[in-house]
């Protein structure tokens, strides 16, 4: 008699657990990219200057995503290289629709072809809110035989109501569609349900009388000829016949009402990268090291400057993190206030030598990038990695306050006592 | 026994059978007999209906896939080719179990029906209730017409070799006509961002799927292009060519998975067994 209460009170445990799992778990339900390789994320497409016009929109509602991404020119060897992408937004499902998208001004409906390493590409995206709620948006581009790669996410809010999505379209031969959500819907219906009722009738024809037993019964008696009588090869010609008719009719009729048709568009585009930035500086890295217990990268690199204008370092940016030199001159411009605060590292960027590099010089400069964030977006797994690199994107800002970049890459060590 | 029955010639040499006669009264089943087969025929009815709903839609889903899925994959090479080569497999099994033990020529609309079953409760759930994608994005094709020609044939011929000949090539090849009543809407065009688009493809685009890029339709690729407008009647052609040998090979499939065999009760196989090398049949 105890063992009632006691199976509820297991149950009402289990369910509070769940339950619990299910809220606690809530920061889990965005950045699912923390599960990929660091090497994809840290030494492909490195994304930058992302920008969203706006947070929270109403249902029916446009919003933009503009930014640009460099492709690594070191890139793994383990990643298929970019001969063919897309240009997408990362959603949770269709919670926001795509209007428009464009890669350095060109439609990007379709994939692209042949994108080069060491370059840089901008993108725009332009999106509709749809289902109202708060939705992790990324900006994402997937690679043909490699997946996706997302940059730095943002919390979308959607207001309003679902059911007033509306999204109108005018085909080419002028038919105006209402919504776009149930174009084609109803006449797909109606002809299931054609097809369904044939269908009924003549598995009803074969139903209405014993189908098993006696059936097969009188199959093994060698009563063939009681199973199917003239009238059912009748039923079943004309059946036949009147499906063919319908068949055909239909497509005639189909090619008639919709007489300009075209194929499923499957091309890909082709696009050039945007100009190569002259800015005269060399960075070559002579050492790096990831400490482990202190959660830091540590990268020794020589630096020539052989631009007009003294420099200064501004930033380390990889995999959407960001390390920034707080003591550089537009170090306080340099994050957007609306920029996801996750994704930026706290103590920013250490350097050991802060002075500007002047026009000529070169210098061996010693940066630091430490924070937990390594650890929290999973991007120091080194004893698993077949290729111990480490790769990102090297800010500098000169003397009239331009922002200049450079890749920045080489082998890592980890090591696991504080340096 | 029926004595009735004795008094009339079985088999072809029977001619026309009696008036009187149907398959429950050669049966030989008792009025009480019948009414419990009638019992059990309708229980293996529903159980028929929810398993072959299960099985038939997992087979579609894992083989044709993303083109029965996704309204932007139907397109004028692979749909029309690949769907209908893995849609018959099971309703070709089915039609054999169905007519070798029971005559009844409806294993193939049974198969199609079960699907349409199956497609008419996943897609609005999955796609629409669960995810919020709108239904005209997953549109599922219909192979009834097409099933049901083949039951027809079948019933005409009586014969399994040109039930897969005549049959098996009508499936596939009116597999197109018969759906492209219902998709013709979704290959209108319409311009976006200055780009020729069909509507598929425009719905496609419009409502993001994270893992699934464009470029991974497998459409409209290989040589097949050079037919332009008569491309889809080629890939019937050959997706017809191709199912007369799919419904022969899944028809004896069909009658392999439904045959009991047994081990024969020797001391070889009962040591096989684990049983002792000395035990006696039990009979």
């Amino acid at each position: 008699m105890q063992l009632i209460p006691k199976a509820l009170k297991m149950m009402a445990l289990w369910l509070g657990v769940v339950m619990l799992a299910g809220v606690a778990t809530e920061a889990a339900w965005a950045h699912g990219e923390r599960s990929q390789e660091p090497y994809l994320r840290t030494r492909t497409v490195q994304y930058y200057d992302v920008q969203y016009d706006k947070k929270t929109v109403k249902v029916n509602e446009e919003f933009t995503l503009v930014g640009r991404f460099r492709l690594m020119e070191d890139w793994p060897d383990a990643v298929s290289p970019p001969e063919t992408v897309f240009l997408s937004a990362y959603s949770p499902g269709p919670m926001i629709t795509r209007v428009e998208s464009y890669l350095n001004g060109m439609p990007a409906r379709q994939s692209f072809a042949k994108l080069e390493l060491g370059r840089d590409y901008e993108f725009k995206l332009v999106m509709k809110g749809r289902v109202p709620g708060r939705h992790h948006i990324h900006p994402l581009l997937s690679i043909k035989g490699s997946g996706p790669l997302v940059g730095p996410g943002e919390w979308i809010e959607v207001t309003g109501s679902k059911d007033d999505f509306l999204l109108p379209v005018t085909t080419m031969n002028g038919i105006k569609v209402d919504n776009l959500e149930y174009y084609g819907t109803s006449r797909a219906l109606k002809w299931y349900v054609v097809w369904i009722a044939l269908a009924a009738f003549w598995l009803l024809f074969w139903l209405v009388r014993p189908l098993l037993l006696p059936r097969w019964m009188a199959l093994q008696k060698g009563r063939e000829d009681v199973l199917i009588s003239n009238r059912d090869v009748t039923v079943g010609v004309i059946l036949g016949v009147v499906v063919v008719a319908i068949t055909f009719g239909g497509y005639i009729y189909a090619n008639k009402e919709y007489p300009y048709v075209v194929p499923l568009q499957a091309g890909t585009s082709k696009v050039d990268p945007l100009p190569k930035q002259q800015h005269g500086l060399e960075v070559t890295v002579l050492k790096a090291n990831y400490d482990v217990p202190g959660r830091s990268m540590q990268v020794t690199a020589r630096i020539t400057n052989r631009g007009a204008e003294s420099v200064s370092i501004l930033e380390f940016a990889t995999a959407n993190l960001r390390f920034v030199n707080h003591q550089a001159p537009g170090a306080d411009k340099a994050v957007a206030a609306d920029y996801p605060l996750e994704l930026v590292a706290r103590d920013g960027l250490g350097l050991s030598d802060q002075r500007p590099l002047m026009p000529g010089e070169t210098r061996e400069i010693r940066f630091e990038a430490s924070d937990a964030l390594w650890e929290v977006e999973r991007l120091v797994s080194f004893l698993t990695d077949v290729d111990s690199k480490f790769g990102g994107l090297l800010f500098f800002v000169d003397k009239s306050g331009n922002r200049l970049m450079t890749e920045i890459g080489g082998p890592i060590l980890p090591t696991f006592t504080a340096l | 026994m029926n004595t009735e029955t004795l008094q009339h010639p079985q088999g072809a040499a029977a001619g026309k059978p009696h008036a009187a006669e149907t398959a429950l009264s050669v049966s030989g089943l008792s009025p009480r007999a019948a009414h419990f087969s009638r019992v059990f025929e309708l229980l293996v009815v529903a159980a028929i209906i929810m398993l072959f709903a299960g099985a038939i839609h997992l087979h579609v889903l894992l083989l044709a896939g993303d083109w029965d899925m996704f309204v932007d994959w139907k397109d004028r090479q692979y749909w029309p080719l690949l769907t209908p080569v893995v849609m018959i497999m099971f309703p070709a099994a089915l039609q054999g179990i169905f007519w070798t033990y029971f005559r009844l020529p409806i294993g193939a609309t049974v198969g199609a029906t079960c699907l349409m079953l199956a497609v008419s409760i996943s897609r609005p759930a999955s796609f629409m209730w669960w995810t919020d994608y709108p239904l005209n994005l997953v549109l599922p094709a219909q192979m009834i017409a097409s099933a049901i020609v083949l039951d027809v044939i079948l019933l005409v011929f009586r014969n399994a070799l040109f039930t897969a000949i005549f049959g098996g090539f009508a499936f596939a090849f009116l597999f197109y006509p018969a759906n492209y009543a219902i998709f013709a809407p979704f290959y209108v065009p319409v311009s976006h961002q200055g780009m020729m688009a069909s509507m598929a493809d425009l719905i496609g685009y419009v409502y993001p799927r994270s893992a699934t890029p464009e470029y991974i339709r497998i459409i409209e690729r290989g040589t097949l292009r050079t037919f332009g407008d008569s491309a889809s009647w080629v890939s019937a052609l050959f997706g017809g060519f191709i199912c007369i040998f799919m419904h022969y090979a899944w028809w004896y499939l069909g009658l392999a998975m439904s045959s009991m065999k047994f081990l024969p009760n020797n001391p070889k196989v009962m040591a096989l067994m684990g049983t002792k090398p000395d035990a006696k049949p039990s009979n």
